[in-house]
């Protein structure tokens, strides 16, 4: 049985896209977490 | 119609000990990790200063007296002479005649690679400067005194160059392309007369501006070259020749209104000319057919197709970049998005670099072996001069393994970035004072430095 693997080559274009993809994930969960305690911290400042 | 192999597709890898686009996973990493690094190591900012030390003013005397200089310009006039000649005058095979290769070749991937080395070696040799500066100087001695100029717009900065950069590459890639069954070359003659249209445009806009302020904006050849030369360590200054930090010089050269353009426009044109044949060629093909059903000719449906992509390409290039700067502003302390775009464009000139070196880099080595054989001695390629001996010569395309090609490509992208990156923490460091913020901001330029590198592994293993 042949698998059917002819147009691989047509979707490997993701396998470059990934790490772009984990990159940005990374650095938007990061300004949001930044976010987020910019904004606790700016709360706990008002409330002393 | 013969045509050059432009498309440096010229090997194809042999067996990868592992996938390619594994490269583009290590790459990333190797990106990741450089910016952690510079994170922990890199706490103030060392390129503001260039730390210029004076050579020996012996050696600025020799090497930039005005014997040197007449001697530089004659040399640049003269080869000027030869190119447009054998365009004109020689065969309309692209690959014999010494007009394509020595354009488009030599000078256009040559002086980027020595210029980052040697600093700006185009000056002196700059054809359109020296007949310029010859013409004020016969002016200023006639009249007695400096032909009157008008002031430069200043809003206008270096767009003038990143058109006309795009409309260079656009003349190679486009306009002498093949793809959908068509084969146009790029012809010798059209290269000759566009040279000549050239010089007449450069020499008038040098008479309404003057040579030094249309070189240092509006000259397509000196804007480029002298990117690249800003990451030089040698750099004149009042005169003298001397040494700086490296990559210092790159700091402050986009301070110019349309810098980031240029640098774009060097990105996307690479870019363009690597996707071409590789990852846009199904889309173009696609888009060729469809305009071609709907009236156009071959020849106009194809140039109309590749310049849509060719313009894509930019924008995305372009928007890619915005996007990070956009990210960066979002980061407490930042300044204003306008001084973001201009202060980061620098941070782009290693990795427009990186991109010729792993674009052109075996193009570049298997056609300077015809340059400096065959058609040196048979410049018109007619066959009918053999002016040093070396007609009969011919290209050893065994020179560079495949798979080495390919090592090259991958050094030159992942150096490329990890410069700037370097560049760009570097100037976050200047913008925002707490080094945790300037790391902070950085996140987004990590992010355009990884998908510049795999877009550009990409593109180098969908056409290698």
């Amino acid at each position: 049985m042949t698998l059917p693997l002819a147009h691989l080559g047509h979707w490997l274009w993701i396998f470059y896209l990934l790490p772009v993809l984990i990159v940005v994930a990374g650095v938007l969960r990061s300004s949001w977490l930044e976010r987020r305690n910019g904004r606790s911290r700016h709360r706990e400042g008002r409330s002393r | 119609m013969s045509y050059l192999p432009l498309a440096h597709a010229l090997l194809v890898k042999e067996d990868l000990p592992i996938p390619a686009w594994l490269f583009a996973w290590a790459a990333s990493i190797v990106l990741i990790a450089s910016f952690f690094a510079l994170s922990l190591a890199w706490r103030r900012p060392r390129f503001e200063q260039e730390g210029w030390r004076p050579w020996a003013a012996a050696l600025s005397k020799v090497l930039l007296g005005p014997p040197m200089q007449v001697l530089c310009g004659a040399i640049g006039v003269f080869l000027l002479g030869v190119g447009v000649y054998a365009g004109l005058e020689g065969t309309e095979a692209p690959d014999r005649n010494l007009a394509v290769t020595f354009l488009f070749v030599t000078c256009w991937i040559g002086f980027p690679f020595f210029s980052a080395l040697l600093g700006d070696i185009f000056r002196p040799f700059n054809p359109w400067r020296a007949i310029g500066r010859l013409a004020g100087g016969g002016f200023r001695l006639l009249a007695g005194q400096p032909a009157g100029r008008l002031r430069y717009p200043e809003r206008l900065g270096r767009w003038p160059a990143a058109l006309g950069l795009l409309a260079f590459v656009w003349l190679e890639v486009v306009y002498g392309s093949t793809g959908g069954g068509v084969a146009v070359g790029l012809d010798p003659h059209v290269v000759g007369r566009a040279a000549l249209y050239y010089t007449a445009y450069t020499l008038a806009m040098m008479a309404l501006f003057g040579v030094e302020a249309w070189c240092e904006r509006g000259e397509v050849f000196s804007v480029y070259f002298g990117m690249f030369a800003e990451l030089s360590p040698l750099s004149v200054k009042d005169g003298r020749l001397g040494r700086r930090r490296l990559l210092s010089g790159a700091a402050h050269w986009a301070t110019i209104p349309g810098s980031a353009a240029v640098v774009i426009a060097s990105l996307s044109s690479t870019s363009f000319d690597g996707a071409q044949e590789g990852a846009f060629k199904g889309p173009i093909e696609d888009l060729f057919n469809k305009l071609s059903d709907a009236g156009f000719g071959l020849v106009t449906a194809l140039r109309l197709s590749d310049t849509i992509f060719m313009a894509l390409t930019f924008a995305l290039i372009g928007l890619v970049y915005l996007v990070g700067v956009r990210g960066m502003g979002g980061v407490a302390g930042s300044p204003s998005q306008r001084k973001l775009r201009i202060g980061f464009a620098h941070s782009l000139i290693p990795i427009a670099l990186a991109y010729l070196v792993a674009h052109y880099f075996s193009l570049f080595v298997y056609q300077e072996q015809a340059q400096f054989t065959y058609l040196l001695s048979d410049p018109l390629g007619t066959a009918a001069t053999d002016l040093f001996g070396t007609a009969s010569g011919g290209v050893d395309y065994k020179v560079l393994g495949a798979n080495a090609v390919w090592y090259v490509q991958v050094a030159a992208l992942v150096i490329g970035h990890v410069l700037g990156l370097v560049l760009a923490h570097d100037r976050a460091l200047v913008y925002w004072s707490d080094y945790r913020k300037a790391t902070q901001s950085q996140y987004w330029m990590l992010a355009v430095m990884v998908a510049f590198t795999c877009f550009g592994l990409y593109l180098l293993s969908s056409t290698a």
